[in-house]
C-alpha cells in the first residue's frame, strides 16, 4: 500500500514551510535582538526578562489568567446543568437543542461581539430600560463584567456541547445498574454519572479556557482601548509599537501556556479514563 | 495435474519478527487447498503475499510459469474473498459484483449476463438491487464469492470467509463452497482455523505453525497419519501419552509393552503415543489391554465421550477435624467472636502475615443484632520457627477476645518421580456450620488445607482436579474426616456409543495399528 | 415541577444565545441611528452597505477567499488524510501532531507566525500582501480542520476495501475514486463545511496578514466598529443570511438526493 501512504508527503513539505517554519521564526525573533546593523541579530532574553520583571506587563499576564479562569469556571458552573439538563430531554428534543446551542457558533465572533455593545453601553438597551422605570443608569460597558460576559457568551457552547457529548454517550445501562445496586437518582449523578462525564469537562475546559486567555477583540470591543489582556499586547507590539522581538516573546510565551496546559488536561483526561 | 503456483523457500519479516520462515508449497489446478493453523502461524501473510498485497523478504512466488512478486494485485489472475468480505457499502448487490468487469469495460450486455449467472451460482437471483447492508452474513459471504468469481481467476483465495458466520450457516456454507469450486473447477486456497471445516472441504491441507509447514496431504492421510502430536492434536481430538520405542513394532506405556506398525525409531527413544477417541474400545475389565475406572461419561449428541482412568494422579490425604465450637459471645458489646487451631508449616512461619491469620484461621466477629460484620484490628501472638503451638489471640474494638493455637508441624507433602509432581496438603480444624455452609466445597477444601502441587521440573503449578472425602458437607457432624487431594493421572477419552456408569472398571481396548508413535516435539 | 425548572433553565439560556442575534437583526431596520430606540421599519442600513463599494467589496472578498481556500483545503486534505491514513505511525503521529499546532495555537499567534513569514519571504513592501497572503493563510489554517473530519471516516473503513478494489483489478488511482473517496463523502463535507466557515469567521489572522491590502467583513466590522454605525447590524445581518442559506443548502441537499433514491 506504499504507493498511497505516498500521498502524504506534499502536505508533510507545506506543513514545514507553513507551520513549522514560522513558528521557528517567532521563537528566532523572540531569542534575538537587532544591533546598530539591521541585518545583524544577536541572541538574547531580555524580552523575556523584561516581561517578568515589568509590573505592567505582569499586571497584563495576571489580568489574562484570571479573566481566562472565571470565564471557564461560570462556563462549567452555567454549562454542566445545560448538558445535563438537555441530555435528559426526548432524543428528537436533543438534537434540536444541540443544533439551537450550535448556530450561533456559525456567526462570525466579531459580530456576535459587536452586538453586545449595543446593549451593555451607556445608552444601550439595558440602561436605557432601567432609566424608563426610573433606576439609575449603571455602568456596564468596560468593566470586568462585561469582557467577563463577552466570553461566556461566546465560548459557553464549546463546553455545553462537550459536556453533552460525553453524557449522551453513556451508556444507559449504567444508571440502570445503579439504581438496581440502590443508588438514589442523585448518588447515581454523583457517583456514576458526574465521574465519566469529567473527560468532557475537560475537553471544554480547553475549548473555553484556551481562547479565553489569547483572544483580543473581545476585550477590545467590551473593555475598552484600556483594557490590555495577552492577545491586545500582541496585537499593539506588533501593529502599533514595531516591536517585534518583544511581541514574538509575548507569542512565545502565549504558545508555552497553551501547549503546558493542553498537555496538562491530556494527563488529566488520561487519568480520569483509567479510573 | 498442472502446477499452478509454487512457493519457493518464502521468508517474510515484521519488525524482526519472522512470521514465514522459507515456505515451499506447490499448488495444482482444480485443487481445493486449505492452509490450516493456529492463528499467527503464517497462514494468513502466505495468502496475502500471493494476492499480491504484501511482498516477500525473500524467495519466488511462480504463477502459471511466471514469477510475479513485482506484479501489482490488479493485474494478477487471481481474486481473494475477504475474512469481513470487504464489500462495498456504497454499491448494491448487482454493482459489487459487476465492479471487476465494469473497469475491464467490457460490453454492457455481456457483464449484465456474466452478474446475472454469478447471482445464479450463489443462489441470489432475486438480490441484485438489493443494498448491501441489507444482507445477512451468509449472503453478504455470498456476493464477495459472486463478486470474485465473476471476473474468471485461475485462483480464488479465501481469507477465513466463513468465520464471522454462525456454525449452522457456516455448516452449509462449507458445502456450498465445494459445490462451487466443482462447479467453476478453478482453485481454490482457503485460510482457516477450523480443522473441521479444512476436513470436510479440502483436497489437500497443509498444517501450519509458527510461520513453518509441518504437515501437507490429503484430509485422509492427515487425519490418520498424523507427523507428530501437533497435528494429531490440531486435527481431530486425540489421546497423547508418553511411550518409550523399545524396538521396532514394539512400544511402551503405562509399564506394559504393546504391538504397533511404527518402526525406524532409535531403541528406546521416548516417544508421543496417538491414540483416537474412537479408536478404543471399552470391553470387560478382564479383555482389555489396559484397565481403568469411567470417571465421567458426557453425552455428545450421537455418541458418549467417555473419561476413563488407568492411572491415577499424584495424591495426599489429609485430616479434617470438625469440631462444635460456639463462638465467644460479647454479652455488654453485643458481638461473637470465632476462629479454628490450624497447622502450619515450619516454612510458613516465616512469612506469616496477620492476613494470613485470619484466613487460615477462619476468625470472624459480627454484630449478633445485626449480624453484621465486624474488623478485627487486634491480633496477637508470638511465634518462633520451631514445632509446637502457639496462641493467637483475636479482639475486636470493643474488647470481644478469643484466643486459638497455631500448630507448627513438619511439612506433609509427597512426590511423585513418575509424573515429576509434587503435592503437599496440611491437616485442619474445621467448625460444623464452616463445613455445612459451604458453597463451594471443592475449592474451600483446598484453602483450608492449604493444598497445592508443583511440577518437580520446572515448579509451575499442577492443577488439583480431584477432591475426594466421603462425607455429606450438607449434614456433617462433629468428628474426625480424611480428604484426599490429587492430580490428573493417566485418562483416555473414548467416544462410545454405549453408556457406562461412572465409577465402573472396565478395560479398554485397540488395534496395533490404531497407535500413532511420533517424535516428541519440544514442549507437547 | 422538576421538568419545569429544566425545561425553564434551558430556554432562559437560549433567550440568552440568541438575544443579542436578535437584537442586532432587529435594530438593522431601524429607521434611525439609534441603537436603543425603533423609529420604524426601514432598508435605509442595507442600502448603504449595498452602495458603499468598501463594503460591498469586503463581502466579496470574504466569499471568494472562503470558496477557493475551502476547495484547495478539501482537496489537499482529503489526499493527505487518505496517505496518512496507509502510513507509517511513527509518520502520521508526527504529521497529526504538527497538524494539530495551527488549531491549538492561539490565533494570534499563528496570525504573527504567518505575518513573518510573509514578510521574511517577500520582503514587506510585497504587492503580494493583501489577497494571495490571506489565501495562502487561509488555506493553511482550513486544512488541518478538513484532515481532522476525515480521518476518523478512513479508519471506520473496513481495510481490505481498497485491496478488495485492486484485486478486482482496480488500479490505485481508481481503487481511490470508486471505492475509497465515495466512502468517506460525508467526512469531506463536513470537513469543507467546516473550513469554509473557518474561513468566513476569521478576523485575527487575516487582519494580520493583508498588510494594507484587501479587507474581508471581519476586518471592516472592526474598522467601522470605532463609532456607532448601524451599517454593521446590516452588513452582519447579510452575513448571517448568507450562512444559514448555505447550510440550509447543504443540509438540503442530500435529503432530496435520498428521496429522489427512494422514489426511483
Amino acid at each position: 500500500m506504499n504507493s498511497f501512504s505516498k500521498m502524504a508527503k506534499p502536505y508533510i513539505l507545506w506543513a514545514a514551510f507553513f507551520i513549522v517554519f514560522p513558528m521557528l521564526l517567532v521563537m528566532f525573533y523572540a531569542f534575538t535582538q537587532t544591533g546598530g546593523d539591521v541585518a545583524k541579530f544577536s541572541f538574547t532574553l531580555k524580552h523575556f526578562i523584561k516581561f517578568f520583571t515589568e509590573k505592567a506587563f505582569l499586571e497584563v499576564l495576571f489580568l489574562s489568567f484570571r479573566i481566562a479562569l472565571i470565564t471557564t469556571l461560570l462556563c462549567i458552573i452555567i454549562g454542566y446543568p445545560m448538558a445535563y439538563f438537555i441530555s435528559r430531554q426526548d432524543e428528537k428534543i436533543q438534537t434540536l437543542l444541540i443544533l439551537l446551542i450550535t448556530i450561533p457558533m456559525w456567526i462570525n465572533l466579531l459580530v456576535r461581539t459587536y452586538a453586545w455593545i449595543g446593549i451593555l453601553q451607556d445608552t444601550g438597551l439595558i440602561n436605557t430600560f432601567l432609566e424608563s422605570i426610573g433606576l439609575p443608569k449603571i455602568k456596564l460597558i468596560y468593566t470586568d463584567f462585561a469582557v467577563i460576559l463577552g466570553m461566556v457568551y461566546n465560548f459557553l457552547p464549546f463546553m455545553v456541547i462537550q459536556i453533552y457529548t460525553s453524557l449522551s454517550k453513556m451508556d444507559k445501562s449504567l444508571l440502570q445498574a445503579s439504581e438496581d445496586l440502590g443508588a438514589t437518582p442523585f448518588q447515581t449523578f454523583r457517583k456514576v454519572v458526574f465521574p465519566l462525564s469529567i473527560p468532557g469537562v475537560i475537553a471544554g475546559i480547553t475549548l473555553v479556557f484556551l481562547p479565553a486567555i489569547s483572544t483580543f477583540v473581545i476585550p477590545q470591543f467590551l473593555g475598552g482601548g484600556q483594557y490590555v489582556m495577552l492577545g491586545t499586547l500582541v496585537e499593539t507590539q506588533f501593529l502599533k509599537a514595531g516591536e517585534w522581538h518583544f511581541g514574538s516573546a509575548i507569542s512565545t510565551i502565549m504558545a508555552v501556556i497553551i501547549i503546558a496546559s493542553m498537555y496538562i488536561t491530556k494527563k488529566l483526561d488520561k487519568e480520569a479514563g483509567e479510573r | 495435474m498442472k502446477k499452478l503456483i509454487e512457493f519457493k523457500n518464502i521468508v517474510k519479516d515484521f519488525d524482526g519478527h519472522l512470521v514465514l520462515k522459507g515456505i515451499h508449497l506447490d499448488i495444482y489446478e482444480n485443487e481445493f487447498v486449505t492452509l490450516l493453523g493456529p492463528s499467527g502461524c503464517g497462514k494468513t501473510t502466505l495468502l496475502r503475499i500471493l494476492g499480491g498485497f504484501l511482498k516477500q523478504n525473500e524467495g519466488q512466488v511462480i504463477f502459471d510459469g511466471e514469477e510475479i512478486s513485482n506484479v501489482p494485485p490488479y493485474k494478477r489472475e487471481l481474486n481473494t474473498v475477504f475474512q469481513k468480505y470487504a464489500l462495498f457499502p456504497h454499491l448494491n448487490v448487482y454493482d459489487n459484483i459487476a465492479f471487476g468487469l465494469k473497469l475491464k469495460k467490457e460490453a454492457k450486455d455481456v457483464i449484465e449476463q456474466k452478474v446475472n449467472r454469478m447471482l445464479k451460482l450463489v443462489g441470489l437471483e432475486e438480490y441484485g438491487k438489493r443494498n448491501i447492508t441489507q444482507l445477512s452474513g451468509g449472503q453478504q459471504q455470498r456476493v464477495a464469492i459472486a463478486r470474485a468469481l465473476v471476473n474468471e481467476p485461475k485462483v480464488l483465495l479465501l481469507d477465513e470467509p466463513l468465520g464471522a458466520l454462525d456454525l449452522k450457516l457456516r455448516k452449509e456454507m462449507q458445502v456450498e463452497l465445494k459445490r462451487i469450486q466443482q462447479e467453476v473447477g478453478i482453485t481454490f486456497i482457503f485460510v482457516t482455523h477450523d480443522q473441521e471445516e479444512a476436513l470436510t472441504m479440502s483436497d489437500k491441507i497443509v498444517v501450519m505453525k509458527d510461520g513453518e509447514i509441518v504437515q501437507v496431504g490429503t484430509p485422509i492421510e492427515i487425519y490418520n497419519e498424523p507427523q507428530n502430536a501437533y497435528v494429531a492434536t490440531f486435527i481431530g481430538e486425540s489421546n497423547i501419552v508418553d511411550g518409550i520405542m523399545k524396538e521396532d513394532y514394539k512400544v511402551v506405556f503405562e509399564d506394559k509393552t504393546f504391538d504397533c506398525v511404527d518402526f525406524g525409531f532409535k531403541p528406546n527413544e521416548e516417544v508421543d503415543v496417538v491414540i483416537r477417541p474412537e479408536d478404543i474400545d471399552i470391553v470387560d475389565e478382564k479383555q482389555g489391554k489396559l484397565r481403568g475406572v469411567v470417571k465421567s461419561t458426557l453425552f455428545k449428541g450421537v455418541h458418549y465421550e467417555t473419561i476413563v482412568e488407568t492411572k491415577i494422579g499424584t495424591s495426599i490425604t489429609v485430616k479434617m477435624e470438625v469440631k462444635k465450637e460456639d463462638p465467644v459471645i460479647n454479652e455488654a458489646a453485643k458481638e461473637k467472636i470465632s476462629a479454628n487451631d490450624f497447622f502450619l508449616d515450619i516454612e510458613d512461619v516465616q512469612n506469616l502475615t496477620p492476613m494470613d491469620i485470619i484466613a487460615r484461621s477462619d476468625a470472624q466477629a459480627w454484630n449478633d443484632e445485626t449480624d453484621e460484620f465486624v474488623g478485627i484490628p487486634n491480633i496477637v501472638y508470638t511465634i518462633k520457627e520451631e514445632k509446637g503451638s502457639y496462641p493467637v489471640e483475636f479482639s475486636t474494638s470493643k474488647g470481644t477476645k478469643i484466643t486459638v493455637n497455631m500448630i507448627v508441624k513438619d511439612e506433609n507433602r509427597k512426590i511423585n518421580q513418575e509424573y515429576g509432581e509434587e503435592i503437599f496438603a496440611m491437616n485442619f480444624f474445621k467448625k460444623v456450620d464452616d463445613v455445612r455452609e459451604s458453597i463451594a466445597i471443592d475449592t474451600d477444601l483446598k484453602t483450608w488445607a492449604n493444598a497445592s502441587a508443583y511440577d518437580l521440573e520446572n515448579g509451575n503449578p499442577v492443577e488439583i482436579t480431584d477432591v475426594i472425602y466421603d462425607f455429606d458437607p450438607e449434614n456433617i457432624v462433629p468428628g474426625n474426616y480424611t480428604v484426599t487431594f490429587r492430580t490428573q493421572g493417566y485418562e483416555y477419552k473414548i467416544g462410545t456409543t454405549d453408556y457406562h456408569e461412572e465409577g465402573k472398571v472396565v478395560g479398554l481396548d485397540f488395534n496395533p495399528e490404531d497407535l500413532h508413535i511420533m517424535k516428541k516435539m519440544g514442549t507437547n | 415541577m422538576k421538568k419545569i425548572f429544566q425545561k425553564s433553565y434551558i430556554a432562559l439560556l437560549l433567550l440568552f444565545c440568541y438575544a443579542p442575534i436578535i437584537y442586532m437583526i432587529v435594530f438593522s431596520f431601524n429607521d434611525s441611528r439609534s441603537l436603543t430606540k425603533f423609529a420604524g421599519f426601514s432598508l435605509r442600513w442595507y442600502n448603504e452597505v449595498l452602495n458603499s463599494n468598501e463594503m460591498m467589496k469586503a463581502i466579496y472578498y470574504t466569499f471568494f477567499i472562503a470558496i477557493v481556500a475551502t476547495v484547495v483545503a478539501t482537496i489537499v486534505g482529503t489526499i493527505t488524510a487518505i496517505g496518512l491514513s496507509k502510513s507509517k505511525k511513527i509518520v502520521r503521529d508526527i504529521v497529526l501532531e504538527v497538524n494539530n499546532l495551527p488549531m491549538l495555537n492561539p490565533d494570534i499567534v499563528t496570525a504573527i507566525s504567518l505575518m513573518l513569514l510573509f514578510i521574511t519571504v517577500l520582503g514587506s513592501g510585497s504587492k503580494l500582501f493583501g489577497l494571495v497572503t490571506m489565501l495562502l493563510a487561509h488555506i493553511m489554517f482550513c486544512i488541518p480542520y478538513v484532515i481532522l473530519s476525515i480521518l476518523p471516516k478512513l479508519r471506520q473503513l473496513d481495510s481490505n476495501l481498497a485491496e478488495a478494489a485492486l484485486d478486482l483489478g482496480a488500479t490505485p488511482w481508481q481503487a481511490l475514486m470508486k471505492v475509497i473517496v465515495p466512502q468517506i463523502i460525508p467526512g469531506i463535507i463536513s470537513g469543507a463545511l467546516v473550513a469554509f466557515t473557518m474561513s468566513v469567521d476569521d478576523f485575527v489572522i487575516s487582519y494580520f496578514v493583508t498588510g494594507n491590502g484587501v479587507r474581508n467583513v471581519s476586518i471592516q466590522v472592526y474598522t467601522m466598529s470605532k463609532r456607532v454605525n448601524p451599517s454593521i447590524n446590516a452588513i452582519s445581518t447579510l452575513m448571517i443570511a448568507i450562512i444559514t442559506i448555505v447550510l440550509i443548502i447543504i443540509n438540503v441537499i442530500p435529503l432530496l438526493k435520498e428521496r429522489r433514491l427512494k422514489s426511483n
